[in-house]
């Protein structure tokens, strides 16, 4: 594993870690004999800001290789790490079809917005033509409806539509 | 003991409503856990009405055959498409979905249906010899030895991967800080629910498994691209378990009944601990312990049977004492009441029908998911087979409905797209989600525990050390803590002097 990552992760949960302990200073830590909501969190908390450190220190202090000697080298495993690669600029659109759908859904109703969800989501993972994943998309809300909605009675938003 | 023991259990159990009961049950049960959206406390809830009409043996047969049967439905989405049906199955994803991608998902089916038979057959044979007293040892555990097996769990399991153990503690300690949003559970004050209503009842355990093993998986399949993922042919032997894989699996079968039987014992989320304990033992005394996390048949075959195992040990507090200490036995135990059986010391002198026929049905019930699954399991193993493009929305389906069945909210949904980036970045960066779960799952007990300790012994920290079974573990912790930190010493020093 590059060293730039291992810095950069331990760096972020320690972050983490600092972060949710500034919070929990608003709970109250109370007594030993009577321990308050804060105390465990803040004992979970410093645990895992010292164990962040202690990645990032070891990394800190691990010597160079000969390779991240030189400067240009050094920089490249961050850089790796950064470079979006055509998979992932897939992901990044999923993710924002994913809020789209979310937001739908209490709008349109689940299964109206499924239908059109899986379709989109079949066609970003690889589905070159429209017919197979409207196919797709329409069996599995057939299904989902008949499984979840007429027989475990799970109650699924509706929306504008029905 | 002996007029209701083996034989009368089997035979109440045979009786044909009985047996009906029991294979409804299981056949529910196990669609139970593959879908991810209704967990077994849920199923049995909705089926309660139901057994009342049945009379109270066949009634609760049905109610353990959901309960069992979901502990090994758990494991097929698991080990298809990363997707674990229930907490108990968080562990199989680990070497079960990596068999698949290699092309033995039918062998890692197949292992895991024999050994929760083997396991289960295990644990009733067990729990005829072994209940009363071993209800009496449970009785033995109070806050302080509850808050030490917890810290004992955290320190064992923080291995669990083999890879880096600070990486696994961390991720361990973001599960228990993750399990303290909502309501504290001893004051009752709301905590890091950032004024959200929907998060006062903490972090859904199903949104966010779902997320970070269903929806990462889904990520990381997008970002390898399909032509990286295209599976080899399978014959239809290879389907099943070769003779090298079941003598592979033997030994950890026999390993993980026992363990998950003594864990199920123990208050708690037994059958989820006893997984990853199980997990944790068979990495670490395997022969082949390079595989583990790539596709090694012990890493299914151990904690599929301690899973199935813990189940039927949670029996034991739950008929012998009437203490539920999981949310599915709980729902049972109200089925119980429901039906005007109290369980508890005499419940095995006044209904020893009941008794025995409930833990007689654990039998009947293993073997009827290992003749209903073993056939299935060419099926099953062919979805891994679909096309990513076609497979990966229905999994994301499967997980929306998961992530919203739980409480019928959209927040959870939510829950479940963050952890979902949130799992496929840690991927990125070489950070487990499993270590997290173990959090999660130990976070609530660990700080329940822990305070009413503190409270019991008035502030005095040495009431979490004064027992002789507290004084035990902590001993255990400490040499475990201790022990690979001195061996790698141990090792780096012997390196050296060779090398010189």
């Amino acid at each position: 594993m590059a060293i730039r990552k291992e810095r950069l992760s331990g760096l972020v949960v320690m972050l983490f870690g600092a972060g949710l302990l500034l919070y929990n200073l608003k709970y109250p830590l109370d007594t030993w004999g009577n321990p308050g909501p804060g105390v465990f969190p803040l004992m979970a908390g410093t645990v895992l800001v010292v164990l962040a450190a202690w990645v990032l220190g070891r990394d800190l202090l691990k010597p160079a290789s000969k390779e991240g000697r030189e400067s240009n080298a050094q920089c490249a495993p961050l850089r790796k790490t950064f470079r979006i690669t055509q998979g992932e600029r897939n992901i990044l659109l999923m993710i924002a079809v994913f809020v789209l759908y979310i937001l739908m859904i209490k709008w349109i109703g689940f299964f109206v917005s499924n239908f059109f969800f899986v379709i989109v989501a079949s066609r970003l993972i690889g589905a070159r033509t429209w017919a197979a994943p409207v196919a797709l998309s329409a069996g599995i809300n057939l299904f989902c409806y008949a499984l979840f909605d007429l027989w475990l009675k799970l109650s699924f938003p509706r929306g504008v539509l029905f | 003991m002996a007029d209701h023991g083996i034989l009368s259990s089997l035979l109440t159990t045979f009786q044909p409503i009985n047996f009906f009961s029991c294979f409804i049950g299981a056949v529910v049960g196990t669609l139970v856990g593959v879908l991810p959206g209704l967990g077994p406390a849920a199923a049995m809830a909705l089926v309660i009405p139901l057994t009342l009409k049945l009379g109270p043996t066949a009634g609760l047969i049905m109610l353990a055959g959901i309960y069992y049967g979901s502990m090994y439905g758990g494991s097929t989405t698991s080990i298809l498409v990363n997707v674990p049906g229930e907490p108990a199955s968080v562990v199989t994803t680990l070497d079960g979905y990596a068999m698949a991608r290699k092309g033995r998902a039918g062998a890692a089916l197949a292992v895991a249906a024999i050994g929760s038979f083997v396991a289960g057959t295990f644990s009733v044979i067990a729990l005829q010899f072994f209940a009363p007293l071993l209800a009496r040892s449970a009785l033995a555990f109070g806050p302080a030895e509850y808050f030490t097996l917890t810290v004992l769990g955290v320190i064992l399991l923080s291995n669990l991967t083999g890879k880096s153990r600070a990486r696994s503690l961390i991720m361990i300690m973001v599960g228990l800080l993750l399990s303290t949003v909502g309501t504290d559970p001893v004051g009752g004050m709301e905590r890091f629910s950032f004024g959200l209503e929907s998060a006062q009842g903490g972090i859904s355990f199903i949104a966010l498994t779902t997320g970070l093993f269903g929806v990462a998986e889904v990520f990381a399949v997008m970002a390898e691209g399909e032509e990286q993922i295209k599976l080899l042919p399978v014959r239809f032997r290879e389907l099943y378990p070769n003779r090298e894989e079941i003598k592979r699996s033997a030994a950890p079968m026999a390993r993980g009944s026992v363990l998950g039987f003594l864990i199920g014992l123990l208050p708690g989320p037994a059958a989820t601990m006893a997984s990853f304990a199980s997990y944790g033992l068979e990495r670490r005394i395997s022969k082949h312990r390079e595989e583990f996390g790539k596709g090694a048949i012990e890493g299914v075959a151990g904690p599929e049977s301690a899973n199935n195992a813990a189940a039927g040990g949670a029996m034991i507090p739950l008929l012998s004492l009437g203490l539920p200490f999981t949310p599915a036995t709980a729902v049972l135990l109200g089925g119980m009441l429901l039906h005007g059986i109290t369980p508890g010391p005499f419940l095995l002198r006044d209904r020893p029908d009941v008794f025995w026929g409930v833990i007689g049905s654990f039998y009947l019930g293993n073997m009827m998911l290992l003749i209903l699954n073993l056939p299935l399991v060419g099926i099953f193993a062919k979805i891994v087979r679909v096309a990513p493009k076609y497979l990966m929305p229905t999994v994301l389906v499967l997980c929306v409905i998961g992530a919203y069945g739980d409480n019928s909210s959209l927040f959870d949904v939510w829950v479940m797209l963050g952890a979902g980036v949130i799992g496929y970045v840690m991927r990125k960066y070489d950070y487990e989600p499993a270590p997290l779960i173990v959090g999660l799952v130990l976070g609530p007990v660990m700080e329940r525990s822990l305070r009413q300790a503190l409270i019991i012994s008035k502030g005095s920290l040495s009431g979490l050390w004064e027992s002789p079974l507290c004084i035990a573990m902590w001993i255990v912790i400490l040499l475990a803590a201790v022990l690979p930190f001195a061996m790698q010493v141990v090792r780096k020093s012997t390196g050296t002097r060779r090398n010189a």
